[in-house]
């Protein structure tokens, strides 16, 4: 039904959205009647390597990010939104292990701390918010002192049928590498990377407390995939990080969201499972429990496990280099899990809405399903937190 | 006929609910038809035993024994939605659609074919007003004793598309729920035909005076041709102004179609308490398709072509 949306149509369908969910579909994602402005902040600490052994700076890396999003309906059946984004980031990063007595393996962090900013800026044009589906077309870009971002995207939801949704996407990147110092350490002086992406999804309506969303995604990179600022040990020496050109990944997810009216409150399930042809695989399992209090305020307990097992070419130094093709001890690439807790909090004053969050991010070798593989010294922990204002125009 | 095959699979299931005579047409097998029409059924019960102010035992009920304690209640969410919703009604028609105006409307249901007088207005009224009302959700205090809630113009409307949501939680794709007159569509027809709704003739209930095809949403009618009364010649609406206390010239019927029954029942009776011209006039701007009889027989809406006095009220 397309039509043009008088304000006092627009304020009774907004106020019957709470009562007739399904009919209101369009309202009730807030994007039709309601225009967003919102301001995070948010900083990421990375936990220092003490008391393990390190060389270098034990401090790690640390992120500052500010973002600005605009959300507007455009007409009765279009939505456009806007964000920007500036990150400042600083510390050390990993750069390869030794081995030390014993052979423990100890970790040898980047000489000089590093200072960067990253820019991005995307945007993304939504036709069609109502019954009939819509179509999402996105693009973003993203710019570095020694990296540049360009991509784009489309995304298609389908009704089949009053309960059912079918979803289907893909996306396009392409990414430009230019490291810093090139000539100096002797890395790659130019690279690139193209990343295309496809993902299909199906939402069911199961009743009228759940749904339940499982998607297929493939991704496929091409390029440059190695990190020109790693080393890996490899004998006696050192040689640049050096991964194949190519790597192809398939994930399956599962999201299951119930609402129950007692408490008046809602779970969310959501379960992920990766694996790619460079032989990492992953499993992630996150639960939510978003609970309204008076006074509009809402409380989002969640908990998060991940898994991961390593790539073939991951050691934490290798012997013999005959062995093998490629090589990496980029601790992202090793076999680790993590437990990660958050608490999020919202409060909704008239047009204002204030939130703020923690996130507490434990990682290490053993949480890993099936136990540890080859050591990774540098496994993350981290610690988030954010603030933010939203600010919504009727 | 290509449809003649899916016509005999709908499945028609009539019941009385609300004060009116209730049907469901779903398009399915036998078994899931029945168990859909169940369901759908028990909760049309559930919202005329909870929101009914003809039952001691209901919600509307312990908010009015509340108001004579003099204390707030908290009630729960489906209620507080109702109630938000009600209150939106309030600010768009200007204070004249009000759900404490119970005691007004009662005081014109003129079974005893009297005209109350000015001091019967004056108390009732005095016990009337949104206004009065301390509404901060969850915490609901009417102002004044003797205040009752009366949730009629909303509640048919929610069941409607409360007992079409449940025909599709079940797995009905194709019906339509027809609460005494006021029209859901759980979905079209499984070649993608629309639904054909009747609209009734003012003067003749048994025909339809218009043929309106419903794809999806809502259709609702209000109209006073069922509850109008007749008074030494001059006709008196159940639809009473809170302003002035007495009943509305308006419309014998506005119909409106809508992506919800409950949506369309607020426009064609927010169009109905705003008069003939106002009315009118508003349902225009609102943008929603509606069509309006006056009580000559006149129809006027952007629904207006629809019309065909032909045909029987049902097409099925």
């Amino acid at each position: 039904m397309r039509r043009h949306l008088s304000p006092s149509l627009a304020a009774l369908m907004s106020a019957a959205t709470t009562l007739v969910p399904e009919a209101h579909a369009q309202t009730a994602t807030g994007a039709d009647t309601e225009s967003l402005v919102s301001y995070r902040f948010n900083e990421y600490d990375e936990d220092a390597f003490a008391p393990r052994p390190v060389i270098g700076s034990a401090e790690r890396y640390g992120v500052i990010s500010q973002q600005f999003q605009l959300a507007t309906p455009v007409g009765t059946d279009a939505a456009l939104s806007a964000s920007a984004t500036h990150e400042v980031m600083s510390g050390s990063s990993p750069w390869y292990v030794v081995q030390g007595p014993n052979h423990q393996p100890i970790q040898v962090m980047s000489g000089a701390t590093i200072r960067d900013h990253r820019s991005a800026v995307s945007a993304s044009w939504t036709q069609g918010t109502g019954s009939s589906g819509g179509t999402t077309y996105s693009a973003s870009y993203s710019a570095e002192r020694d990296y540049h971002a360009t991509a784009v995207g489309i995304e298609r939801s389908i009704p089949l049928s009053a309960a059912l949704t079918l979803g289907v996407g893909g996306s396009f990147s392409h990414d430009l590498i230019d490291p810093v110092d090139a000539q100096l350490y002797d890395r790659v002086q130019h690279g690139q990377k193209n990343t295309a992406s496809l993902f299909g999804s199906l939402a069911w309506i199961i009743d009228r407390s759940s749904v339940l969303q499982t998607g297929i995604q493939i991704n496929s990179e091409h390029g440059f995939l190695s990190d020109p600022y790693k080393l890996v040990t490899v004998g006696d020496g050192t040689i640049h990080d050096l991964r194949p050109g190519q790597r192809d990944q398939m994930a399956w997810l599962v999201r299951y969201r119930h609402a129950f009216s007692r408490p008046d409150a809602s779970l969310h399930l959501d379960f992920r499972y990766a694996q790619d042809s460079w032989g990492v695989t992953s499993q992630t399992l996150e639960a939510a429990w978003y609970q309204p209090l008076p006074a509009r305020w809402q409380l989002v307990p969640a908990l998060r496990y991940y898994s991961q097992h390593e790539a073939r070419f991951y050691a934490p130094f290798f012997s013999d280099p005959a062995a093998h093709n490629f090589f990496t001890s980029d601790y992202r690439l090793g076999t680790f899990g993590a437990f990660s807790a958050s608490l999020n909090l919202r409060k909704r004053l008239g047009q204002w809405e204030f939130s703020g969050g923690f996130e507490r991010y434990h990682g290490a070798t053993d949480y890993a399903l099936g136990g540890s593989d080859a050591a990774v010294p540098a496994v993350v922990s981290y610690t988030r937190a954010f603030i933010g204002l939203d600010y919504l125009l009727k | 006929m290509n449809s003649a095959h899916e016509r005999r699979l709908i499945h028609r299931f009539d019941f009385n609910a609300m004060g009116c005579p209730c049907a469901l047409q779903l398009e399915a097998d036998a078994e899931v038809a029945a168990r859909a029409a169940a369901a759908a059924q028990a909760e049309v019960d559930r919202l005329d035993r909870k929101y009914s102010h003809y039952r001691d035992d209901s919600l509307v009920a312990q908010i009015g024994a509340s108001a004579d304690a003099g204390e707030s209640i908290v009630v729960d969410t489906e209620t507080a939605d109702l109630l938000d919703f009600s209150a939106t009604l309030h600010a768009q028609s200007g204070g004249r659609f009000d759900i404490t105006s119970g005691a007004l409307t009662r005081l014109w249901d003129l079974k005893n074919g009297r005209i109350p007088d000015a001091a019967a207005i004056e108390r009732a009224r005095a016990r009337c007003g949104w206004d009065r009302v301390e509404w901060k959700r969850p915490h609901l205090r009417l102002g004044v004793k003797g205040m009752r809630l009366d949730l009629g113009g909303v509640v048919k409307e929610y069941a409607a598309d409360r007992a079409a949501q449940v025909c599709r939680d079940v797995g009905i794709v194709h019906g339509i729920v027809d609460l005494g007159g006021d029209l859901t569509v759980v979905g079209a027809h499984p070649d993608g035909s629309p639904w054909l709704a009747g609209i009734k003739s003012p003067r003749d209930t048994s025909r339809a005076f218009a043929q309106i095809e419903l794809h999806a949403g809502g259709l609702a009618t209000s109209g006073d041709y069922e509850r109008a009364v007749i008074v030494d010649g001059r006709r008196y609406s159940h639809i009473v102004d809170p302003a002035s206390g007495i009943p509305v010239e308006s419309f014998s019927s506005v119909s409106v179609v809508a992506d919800s029954c409950l949506v369309a029942g607020a426009a064609s009776t927010l169009g109905m308490l705003l008069g003939l011209r106002a009315g009118h006039d508003w349902l225009l701007g609102l943008g929603l398709p509606f069509l309006c009889i006056d009580a000559d027989g006149n129809a006027s809406g952007t629904l207006a072509g629809a019309r065909d006095e032909g045909r029987g009220t049902r097409d099925e």
